[in-house]
């Protein structure tokens, strides 16, 4: 025999507590979650499924035909594909341990207390706020065979410039591509490391000096590992950066000469903005987020290993 | 169920977090065009490139808005800028504009999709626009596809030849005719920049020429008035029908004229290997070239000392315009191009737009454009037949009868195809030309290669077999549409 109990609305109050104390973190997460899922994981979807199809906005409006992987193959049978895959890692790879290497060296510098060092540091953070294709437009004209203050410079030190110029020779074109982005971005490296650097107790360098240990010692075996956690972190958002640089390569070499500073953002831009080959781009994406996942992947896992994070 | 936020793992929401983020980075976001139909109906928006004309036409719009009563809205885009913009609001459906500017290689594409009108009915319907008064072959290369009218030219450009007359004196050098010869080849040219190499100038040296290297639409422009004046073609058949677009870059014209830009590379500032459009132009400018030859609105922009500085450039009063030359033994094709003025199908106010298109493209607002003296007078890019006879135009633009005779000889339709999926082929033949100039491979080598590329990316735009109905699309046919709507 069933028995129904009937509450009155004052005795569902506390059920109605308890469902909204039990779910509070989920009621807090979900508007980003949805916004995540709306922004994020529908356009990827919907790309993986454009990937899969003939879309060409040149020959017609709509998707026009089910082709399986005949997209990826193509993307990956292309030549400039796979030209612009090792640019983008050397650049990434060379771009990335470059200016961190210099960052940390000017942020142990900014760390000593010399005369002009709160100028050094206003300054510092400079090119860093300017928009990447103007830096773009600023170095093709500091690399300009004709002039430019970088061409001269050189020339100047009796080192061989090219003579289609610096951007215009395979063997310097994607070199100076990276050293548009070490001169760019390496401050952000001295600013984030000083900052971190700054947050390391005094007693603790002052008991190694005490200790006899040289300033080496201290950097390797104090510093180092006390700001290791910002470092990784800050490593892995620029690789993410420059892998997909695009803007610097559009104004000053559009890919060439040849493919030799083609990198894959300039290839998706050209795919899916020139070319408007929706199909092929959205299977270029896939293959690139793929690539980027697995470095990164791998990266925090042998970064973060030994840790909880 | 129960969420205890303290033993959440760090990790896995940090990696989720890291995964969202890269893939976020790897999907392009489309451009969110304004409401056009939320705007006042008295309006006209207008969205154009910032190629020469804009300047001019943006001067005279006051004049537009007193005579019709419509506001102008105008905006200026760069080049990949304005297509990138074009393309995005049409696949969204809002385009945010009554008039945009088109260029000559977007047309077939943006009638196929419906992304304008054809204004074969406003132009029936319209007794004094004259459309007689326009260069056929412009209409025919810019203008018109499948039997309709897409768009009006506002800007056409032909390609011909600029020289030093001061260098050519000095070294005795014979002028360039400026008129269409047999005499007049590219081997003839080759010569007379031969003749200038090693040599020097005002005590400065000199390059006999200049290129333009850049992939892939820049060195596409300069080197397919090479292989088009050799009888270079494509496809195996297009404009006329049947079309078929099997790549036909095997043919020995495309090789040959290889081996004369290189030789012309070889004669022009190495740098010349990244040149685009108006570096090329404008290095002309600088006093140190020869000859060369490009698209004619350089014709005046080498009297800016920069593109549309306004600044007077050292050769301002040294260089004369000649013919392009022609290859022995066959016709000559010149590259016909430029912009033109359609209105988008999402447009709501489609006669203001019309209204605006016929005003830009009349007779005496061009007339105006090109007496507009800011910048050095810098528009002669007519499209009308009535303008390269006017006095009072040709005495600020002397050269106007030899712009006029390339445009007669212009066939844009051969040059640089305005096919479905053209650009994928010309960003292949773009690197290849490029790769050619710095490289030491075989031509021939090169051009099979690339062959097969075009026929593989055209085979997977479903172009070879055209699975689409073709069209007969020639001079005579464009001739005759002109006659009927003309006389509506």
């Amino acid at each position: 025999m069933h028995s129904t109990i009937i509450r009155s609305p004052r005795a569902l109050a506390p059920v109605r507590r308890g469902f909204v104390r039990r779910n509070l973190p989920y009621l807090l997460i979900a508007p980003s979650v949805i916004m995540l899922l709306a922004l994020i994981a529908y356009p990827l979807l919907f790309a993986l499924k454009s990937s899969f199809y003939f879309w060409n906005l040149q020959v017609g409006p709509e998707p026009m035909a089910f082709v399986g992987l005949d997209n990826y193959v193509q993307a990956i049978n292309a030549f400039d594909f796979r030209a612009a895959l090792t640019n983008t890692l050397i650049l990434s790879v060379l771009g990335t341990a470059i200016e961190f290497g210099l960052g940390l060296a000017i942020a142990l510098v900014l760390l000593k207390t010399l005369p002009g060092m709160n100028v050094v540091r206003a300054l510092l953070i400079l090119p860093t706020t300017i928009a990447p294709i103007v830096v773009g437009f600023l170095f093709r004209y500091l690399y300009d065979p004709g002039g430019g203050l970088l061409t001269w410079v050189l020339q100047s030190l009796w080192l061989p410039v090219p003579a289609e110029g610096i951007l215009g020779s395979p063997s310097t074109a994607l070199a100076a591509i990276l050293f548009v982005d070490i001169w760019q971005w390496t401050p952000f490296f001295a600013i984030v490391l000083y900052a971190s650097l700054l947050a390391v107790p005094d007693e603790i360098i002052e008991a190694a000096r005490l200790d006899r240990a040289s300033a080496w010692t201290i950097l390797m075996r104090i510093k180092l590992p006390l700001i290791r956690r910002t470092a990784i972190i800050i490593v892995m958002l620029r690789f993410m950066q420059i892998f997909n640089t695009f803007d610097t390569v559009l104004v000053l070499t559009r890919g060439g000469p040849g493919t030799t500073t083609r990198t894959l953002g300039y290839s998706l831009y050209e795919q899916g903005l020139v070319n408007f080959n929706v199909g092929l781009v959205s299977a270029m994406t896939w293959i690139t987020v793929l690539i980027v996942n697995v470095i990164v992947a791998l990266y925090v896992f042998f970064a973060f290993r030994n840790e909880e994070w | 169920m129960t969420f205890d936020i303290g033993n959440m793992s760090r990790r896995n929401m940090l990696k989720s977090a890291s995964v969202a983020t890269l893939l976020a980075s790897g999907v392009g976001s489309l451009v969110a065009p304004r409401d056009a139909g939320a705007q006042d109906t008295n309006t006209v928006r207008v969205l154009s490139v910032e190629d020469p004309f804009f300047f001019s036409m943006k001067a005279m719009i006051p004049e537009f808005e007193k005579e019709t009563g419509i506001k102008v809205e105008l905006e200026s885009l760069s080049y990949d800028a304005l297509q990138t913009r074009l393309v995005s609001a049409f696949v969204a459906k809002t385009s945010d504009a009554d008039v945009i500017a088109v260029d000559q290689m977007w047309l077939g594409q943006y009638l196929d999709n419906g992304w304008i009108i054809s204004l074969n009915d406003f132009i029936a319907k319209d007794s004094d626009i004259d459309l007689s008064d326009f260069i056929p072959e412009v209409l025919y290369s810019s203008n018109m596809w499948r039997g309709q009218i897409g768009t009006l030219p506002v800007a056409a450009y032909a390609q011909g030849v600029m020289y030093r007359k001061d260098i050519f004196d000095n070294f005795g050098i014979a002028a360039p005719p400026t008129k269409a010869s047999e005499d007049w080849t590219w081997t003839k040219y080759v010569e007379t920049l031969k003749s200038l190499e090693g040599k020097s100038f005002d005590g400065k040296p000199l390059f006999p020429t200049v290129i333009c290297g850049s992939q892939p639409s820049p060195i596409t422009h300069m080197f397919t008035q090479l292989s088009v004046s050799h009888g270079a073609n494509w496809f195996k058949s297009f404009p006329g029908a049947p079309w078929d677009f099997s790549p036909q870059l095997t043919a020995p014209a495309w090789a040959k004229s290889v081996e004369i830009y290189r030789q012309l590379y070889k004669l022009s500032p190495p740098e010349a290997i990244n040149y685009v459009w108006f570096d090329a132009g404008t290095r002309f400018a600088k006093g140190d070239i020869g000859m060369f030859y490009w698209w004619t609105p350089y014709f005046y922009l080498v009297k800016n000392s920069g593109y549309m500085t306004g600044k007077k450039s050292d050769v301002m009063d040294k260089y004369a315009t000649a013919a392009l030359p022609k290859a022995d033994g066959v016709a000559q094709t010149v590259s016909l191009g430029g912009w033109s003025l359609g209105v988008p199908s999402s447009s709501e106010r489609q006669d203001n737009g019309y209204a605006f298109i016929k005003w830009a493209t009349s007779k005496v607002t061009q007339k105006k454009m090109a007496q507009w003296p800011d910048l050095n007078y810098q528009f002669s890019d007519f499209a009308r037949v009535s303008l390269y006879e006017d006095d009072e135009v040709k005495a600020i633009y002397p050269y106007l009868d030899v712009q006029y005779a390339m445009m007669k000889q212009g066939n844009g339709k051969i040059t640089r195809p305005p096919v479905p999926g053209y650009t994928a082929v010309e960003s292949v033949l773009g690197l290849t030309l490029n790769q050619l100039l710095t490289g030491s491979e075989d031509p021939k080598t090169a051009l099979e290669r690339t062959n097969s590329l075009f026929e593989s990316i055209l085979k997977g735009n479903l172009m070879i077999p055209y699975q689409k109905e073709s069209f007969a699309d020639t001079l005579d046919g464009a001739n005759a549409l002109i006659g009927t709507l003309g006389k509506a």
